[in-house]
């Protein structure tokens, strides 16, 4: 998996602290350096941080003294760390400092298709733009001197078909631990430079920048003399070299692989300003196509050719070929019909505290978060979520402007991971408490970060790393009501909320419900209990598919049907039933 | 050799084990892969697809109407996704009806005990009509099972691959 070459490519140059917070399409390249760390000894420091700002600033330090460091996260992570990214353009790294912020055009698991190259240009540093796993392995050594030889940190940004492709790769040699020491020499001039100097840095940065221009950063990959140039990177290039192969158009066109997006080098423009049209392939917003100076003879995204949103597919290349060429033939094919919607999985705790909150707020107000848990959508027990831990910032928000509004306040419910409240809501929920907003804040702790796999969070920690407990954060942020629940015992659970509401009412304050029960996709144990369908006593109401929405209950043509193979008899169709038919029984 | 296969299913149905054994098998057989999976929010139960390409290309995206095989979990995606198949294509499905490529993988794994090993009936199946060998997919199949399932899964891989080359002996109509 690319995401597995990134890591190899990481371990064997030589990086030996790397850190993350799991996102998808990123998820899989800590996970492996953890698991490649294991296999072979190497003893690095491989750890998932408590968000992606945190991740950074420990890779840096690690970098400042001297040693190879990465961090990596997804593409709206990077947004998290901008701050920092920001800062370390300008101060400068020691030993090798590479980002990796992974971009999911489409987007198929985030909230934007943000293109993380226009942050590495906002920051000026460079970015380099791999188009296959193994091109990603091998550009890390290039990206690693580069950082060493101008003391900067360097972008590496994958996308998601290039983080999650398959390809088979001959690795030549196996790992081994680095010898590298690091040395405490306190660089105060960049370290710790005051806003009177940090023009001296940004000067410097500007230097670099320039010097790092006349290193070519890209391919001609076929040179034919034609009028008509492409110039591509990321996995679009691997989008056109398959269509122009399908086509046997390889030698009509001279083509340009830019491996370096930002900056770019003047070397290559000097060269395009010899077309007489250029076409731009890259994802997903035109970070090369804005680059390159001749206005009148680019196409790409600005003037349409290549389309402003959505991933690229090889239609779209073709069509772009087409317009780029006139008289190659093209037809407009219609893509799948959308297939079925993802849905929270059968036997999730989160279903059950969705289908509590609905219960016990009727005509209630839910944000919520980035995590499984935006999927409570379709329980109708979410109404809005923006990015990691706005949900408890958008439940004091509403609260707030209605109050201020004098408008009647319907009950607020915020639901939150577990992973989620400790990467940003802690902030929010101070604030919360501060500004007297009357919430009702749900935790819903699975005991890991589910959405991506299952990696450990601050208060399930692995390895020896000290666990830090949710409600002991929550009394440190003032917070006088705390109830922790388990959402299969539905009744107190709704019960429990109910409590909360009155609380944050009367005292004018946030209050919170632990939801906690484990993540069923990690469960080892298989439950005791089976659920018996009484089909005599079934009215056919489909109250318990209508509520629960769970993916174990499919419509019969006059009952309900049990899929045997998803159940996981968490019996919250049996407690929803009015009829009794459906029973949670001991084996 | 070039073969472009789409698979298509459900998240949960295990996609993404199915697409890593056909890829790492092919590879084994020394022939390039690139393939393409679906992690994330997607995963959860929704519709998935998976692209498996062998031979030598970059991208492992298939064009629509370029695929040789589409392998779907049941026949509501097979329809769904027959917009990449190309017109003489194979679809192998999972399902019950008697369709040109079909077998009813999900009966053949509760009969072998081993209700989760449908998916890789059906890859053992549609392999054998790849035309080629089972050994390097069992020996993927063997590298990546936990061991409580390792048997029964190659047992549910082989029992996909036989049936299919049964089928292939039979005379044609």
């Amino acid at each position: 998996m690319g995401n597995e070459a990134i890591a190899w490519g990481l371990l064997k140059e030589g990086v030996s602290f790397a850190t993350s917070y799991p996102g998808t399409p990123a998820s899989e390249i800590l996970e492996a350096v953890i698991k490649f760390n294991e296999e072979y000894k190497l003893g690095i420091f491989a750890q998932w941080c408590i968000n992606e700002k945190v991740a950074f600033e420990l890779a840096l330090a690690h970098s400042w003294l001297g040693g190879r460091s990465s961090v990596s996260m997804k593409q709206v992570g990077l947004n998290v760390a901008l701050d920092a990214l920001m800062s370390a353009a300008y101060t400068g790294v020691k030993g090798g400092f590479l980002i990796i912020s992974a971009d999911d055009p489409g987007p198929y698991s985030s909230q934007t298709e943000q293109d993380s190259r226009f942050l590495a240009m906002f920051a000026k540093i460079p970015v380099f733009d791999p188009s296959s796993p193994k091109e990603a392995m091998d550009m890390i050594k290039e990206a690693l001197e580069l950082s060493e030889r101008y003391q900067l940190p360097v972008m590496l940004r994958p996308t998601s078909w290039v983080c999650h492709a398959r390809q088979g790769i001959l690795l030549e040699e196996e790992l081994k631990p680095t010898s590298k020491k690091l040395s405490l020499e306190k660089d105060l001039c960049h370290w710790a430079a005051l806003p009177r100097r940090r023009y001296v840095l940004h000067k410097e940065l500007n230097e670099k920048l320039r010097s790092i221009q006349k290193e070519n950063g890209f391919r001609k990959i076929s040179s034919n003399g034609a009028k008509k140039a492409v110039v591509s990177s990321g996995f679009p290039f691997a989008l056109l070299m398959d269509v122009l192969k399908s086509l046997n158009l390889e030698g009509s066109l001279d083509i340009y692989k830019v491996d370096r997006p930002f900056p770019l080098s003047p070397l290559l423009n000097e060269e395009l300003s010899a077309y007489e049209e250029i076409l731009v392939l890259e994802e997903t917003y035109p970070v090369i196509e804005l680059q390159i100076p001749y206005r009148e003879k680019i196409r790409g995204r600005l003037d349409g050719t290549v389309p402003s949103q959505g991933e690229l597919r090889p239609e779209n290349i073709l069509e772009a070929l087409h317009l780029l060429l006139k008289d190659l033939p093209f037809e407009k094919i219609q893509g799948p019909k959308e297939g079925a919607p993802p849905r929270l999985c059968a036997g999730c705790p989160h279903r059950a505290a969705f289908w509590a909150i609905k219960k016990a707020f009727p005509q209630g107000l839910f944000p919520s978060d980035i995590g499984c848990y935006t999927l409570g959508l379709q329980m109708g027990a979410v109404d809005a979520f923006l990015c990691m831990g706005a949900g408890v910032s958008l439940a004091e928000g509403f609260y707030i402007a209605l109050k201020n509004a004098r408008e009647k306040i319907p009950p607020i419910c915020a639901t939150v991971g577990d992973s989620t409240f400790f990467h940003a809501c802690i902030p929010a929920l101070i604030d919360a408490v501060n500004k007297k907003a009357a919430f009702v804040l749900v935790i819903l702790d699975n005991f890991t970060t589910a959405m991506t796999g299952g990696q450990p969070t601050p208060s399930n920690p692995t390895g020896g790393l000290i666990k830090v407990e949710i409600e002991e954060v929550i009394k440190g942020c003032g917070v006088k009501f705390i109830k922790v629940v388990d959402p299969f015992d539905f009744s107190e659970t709704v019960k429990s909320l109910k409590e909360a509401h009155t609380f944050c009412e009367d005292k004018e304050t946030p209050a919170v419900v632990i939801s906690r029960r484990l993540c069923p996709l990690f469960e080892k144990a298989s439950s005791t209990k089976v659920l018996l369908f009484k089909e005599e006593k079934c009215t056919g109401c489909a109250l318990c598919i209508s509520e629960s929405k769970c993916p174990a209950l499919e419509e019969g043509e006059e009952r309900p049907i049990i899929n045997r193979e998803l159940c996981r008899s968490c019996g919250l169709c049996a407690f929803i039933c009015p009829h009794n038919a459906l029973e949670l029984v001991e084996v | 050799m070039e073969l472009k296969v789409l698979i298509a299913g459900k998240g949960g149905e295990g996609i993404i084990f199915m697409t890593r054994i056909l890829a790492e098998g092919a590879f084994s057989l020394g022939i390039p892969v690139i393939s393409s999976e679906i992690h994330g929010m997607a995963q959860r139960g929704g519709s998935v697809i998976s692209q498996v390409k062998l031979g030598k290309f970059y991208s492992p995206f298939i064009p629509y109407g370029k695929a040789d095989f589409l392998i779907a979990t049941s026949k509501e995606e097979g329809e769904r996704n027959q917009i990449y198949l190309k017109p003489d294509g194979i679809l192998v499905v999972n399902s019950p009806e008697s369709l040109p490529f079909h077998i009813n993988a999900s009966s053949l794994a509760q009969k072998l005990d081993h209700p989760k090993g449908a998916n890789l009936i059906l890859l053992g199946f549609a392999i054998n009509k790849m035309g080629l060998k089972e050994g390097p997919f069992l020996e993927a199949i063997d590298k990546h099972s936990p061991s409580s399932v390792r048997e029964k899964n190659k047992k549910a891989f082989l029992c996909g691959f036989f049936i299919s080359k049964e089928e292939n002996i039979k005379p044609l109509e």
